[in-house]
């Protein structure tokens, strides 16, 4: 007789007691199954990117490169400056409208798969799977007493841990100062004050969110987690139990038809609360502290399959689906925010493709408003600034237009302006004094020389005697 | 509920998380928006003579922790103010 009920392991609820009562320490119960595995490989394409990417190189400079003490953005071939502000701008509300959009058609996306709380924890679980052994040795290890196998284990992985972290923190801090550059201070034990302490502070968040506090930085500290209901409604994909078809629920033999017994399909074995890295049971329903990691569909779809019933107790569906209503994947909100989002994504690739690598700041002569030269001609005097924000060396010619007889007296010559660098240039145009009379709206451009067509117009005014 | 050590001490504990958290969160802002439009290095160079010395790596260390504590001060407020409040439900050992 082959009788279905699972391994009789406590399930290790939280106690419910709310803000005060102590966090029970939560083992999530090892798992395999789709959702797993869509999880596994967000982990290792998201950190796999965050530990590869810093050491990638792009004609010679770091490809990704927030360089601070310089003031310079590189992200591949393109250099942000602090003037290009408007970019990140535009970023973070395509990055907060994106959240908006996917948690509205699928719920809680970002928290089960991308979330770097979620991707470290879960390569730190990895790690203390590996050294600790499964939930159930590992819940038998904390239990006992301090044997020298305890003791060796627990210092693997701590070590391992601390390891992850000094490099998590280091490969943070190298986005920021050449990364091979810090690489070689930390060799050579010549680091900076400040850069050992970004390292320090990045390391110490890492080990502390990932290894100690984990689903509590869900539960207590994680904004999106309270307000991400506000992007819900009736047709959003979530993670939910099938109350009708798993109710009374009740342990059974292998193979027993449920319904001659009075039971639903749930055998009440409580796996898919062990499994739950938050701890809760999502049979109670939908709960803020689910991340919708789907680790829970893994578990019972697995039982389902041994109890010979159809998989899906567990599965992702909508309020309306579960009701037996159909579900609409264009509403209203849906609309609202993919139109915000195309917006916000127009604006950033237009503004980035039309964004010129050239600026020229004009000011004119706050001295005098014109002097006269050579007898009949009007002189007004300029301070020119030009910013190469591009990473190459460019010549420019400097051109007037805008009044007849203007012409520019000084500079005759071509402006060089070195890469990522600023020239103050100062800059004399004059005009026949018997046209010169009174206030001229005029246009100084500057072009490069070369190919890359790159030219730019600034307005100012030319100022003669009052006519 | 019970005044036993333990939830005392994790109340402590949380509400040292609900102090440095959201500042820490507000510091990140805080900082991205004041250092896209000043640099460090123009507070050296033109500022007031307690800025002379700081090179633009300390000026943004030291800008984000002033940012960070001037948050963490609020939100130490907030909590203490919350949890003094007469009447509260909250326990008073977690003032």
């Amino acid at each position: 007789m082959s009788v279905a009920r699972l391994k009789p392991v406590p399930a290790s609820e939280p106690s419910g007691g709310g803000f005060y009562a102590a966090a029970e320490k939560i083992y999530p119960r090892e798992i395999s199954g789709r959702f797993a595995r869509l999880r596994q490989a967000a982990v290792v394409v998201l950190l796999g990117l965050f530990y590869g990417v810093a050491w990638l190189d792009w004609h010679g400079h770091q490809a990704v490169l927030f360089d601070l003490p310089a003031r310079k953005f590189h992200l591949f071939g393109l250099t942000l400056w602090p003037q290009d502000f408007l970019y990140l701008a535009l970023l973070l509300i395509i990055a907060a409208l994106s959240l908006f959009f996917f948690t509205a058609l699928a719920g809680r996306l970002w928290c089960g798969y991308a979330c770097p709380q979620t991707v470290w924890t879960e390569l730190f679980v990895w790690i203390e799977q590996w050294t600790e052994g499964t939930r159930s040795r590992r819940m038998k290890l904390d239990r006992g007493p301090w044997t020298a196998e305890k003791l060796l284990r627990k210092t693997l992985k701590q070590t391992l841990w601390v390891a992850l972290a000094a490099w998590t923190g280091f490969t943070f801090v190298g986005y920021f100062t050449p990364i091979r550059m810090l690489g070689a201070g930390v060799v050579s034990l010549s680091l900076g004050p400040w850069s050992t302490f970004w390292i320090a502070l990045y390391g110490l968040a890492t080990y502390g969110n990932a290894g100690f506090l984990r689903e509590q930085v869900c539960k207590y500290m994680c904004p999106y987690a309270r307000f991400q209901s506000a992007m819900f409604d009736k047709d959003t994909l979530i993670i939910s139990y099938d109350e009708a078809r798993g109710e009374p629920r009740g342990p059974r033999r292998r193979g027993a038809a449920p319904r001659p017994l009075g039971l639903g399909d749930c055998i009440d074995c409580t796996l898919c609360v062990q499994v739950c890295p938050t701890g809760i049971d999502i049979r109670k329903g939908l709960q803020y502290e689910c991340i919708a990691c789907g680790a829970c569909i893994d578990a019972c779809d697995d039982v389902m399959e041994k109890m010979g019933s159809p998989r899906g107790l567990i599965r992702y569906t909508t309020e309306h689906a579960m009701h037996g209503r159909a579900t609409h994947l264009v509403r209203p909100r849906m609309l609202v925010y993919a139109a915000l989002l195309l917006v916000a994504s127009g604006a950033l690739s237009w503004s980035l493709v039309t964004r010129t690598p050239l600026i020229l700041d004009v000011i004119r002569d706050r001295n005098a408003l014109y002097r006269e030269v050579r007898g009949d001609k009007i002189e007004n005097a300029y301070a020119l600034k030009v910013i190469n924000l591009d990473d190459r060396a460019h010549s420019y010619r400097l051109g007037v237009s805008g009044m007849d007889g203007l012409e520019l007296s000084a500079p005759t010559e071509l402006i060089s302006v070195p890469p990522g660098s600023v020239s103050n240039i100062p800059a004399r145009l004059d005009a026949p004094a018997a046209r010169a009379g009174g206030v001229h709206r005029i246009a100084l451009t500057l072009a490069a020389t070369d190919a890359s067509g790159i030219s730019v117009r600034e307005n100012t005014r030319f100022i003669g005697p009052s006519p | 509920m019970s005044a036993s050590p333990e939830p005392e001490r994790r109340a402590r504990g949380l509400d040292i998380a609900l102090v440095l958290w959201p500042s820490f969160l507000a510091a990140c802002a805080a900082s991205l928006l004041f250092f896209a439009a000043v640099d460090p290095a123009m507070l050296r160079d033109g500022g007031p003579r307690i800025f002379a010395g700081l090179d633009r790596e300390a000026g943004y260390a030291l800008g984000f922790l002033f940012f960070w504590g001037i948050g963490a001060l609020a939100s130490a407020l907030s909590i203490y103010l919350v949890r003094t409040e007469r009447g509260s439900r909250l326990p008073p050992g977690a003032s």
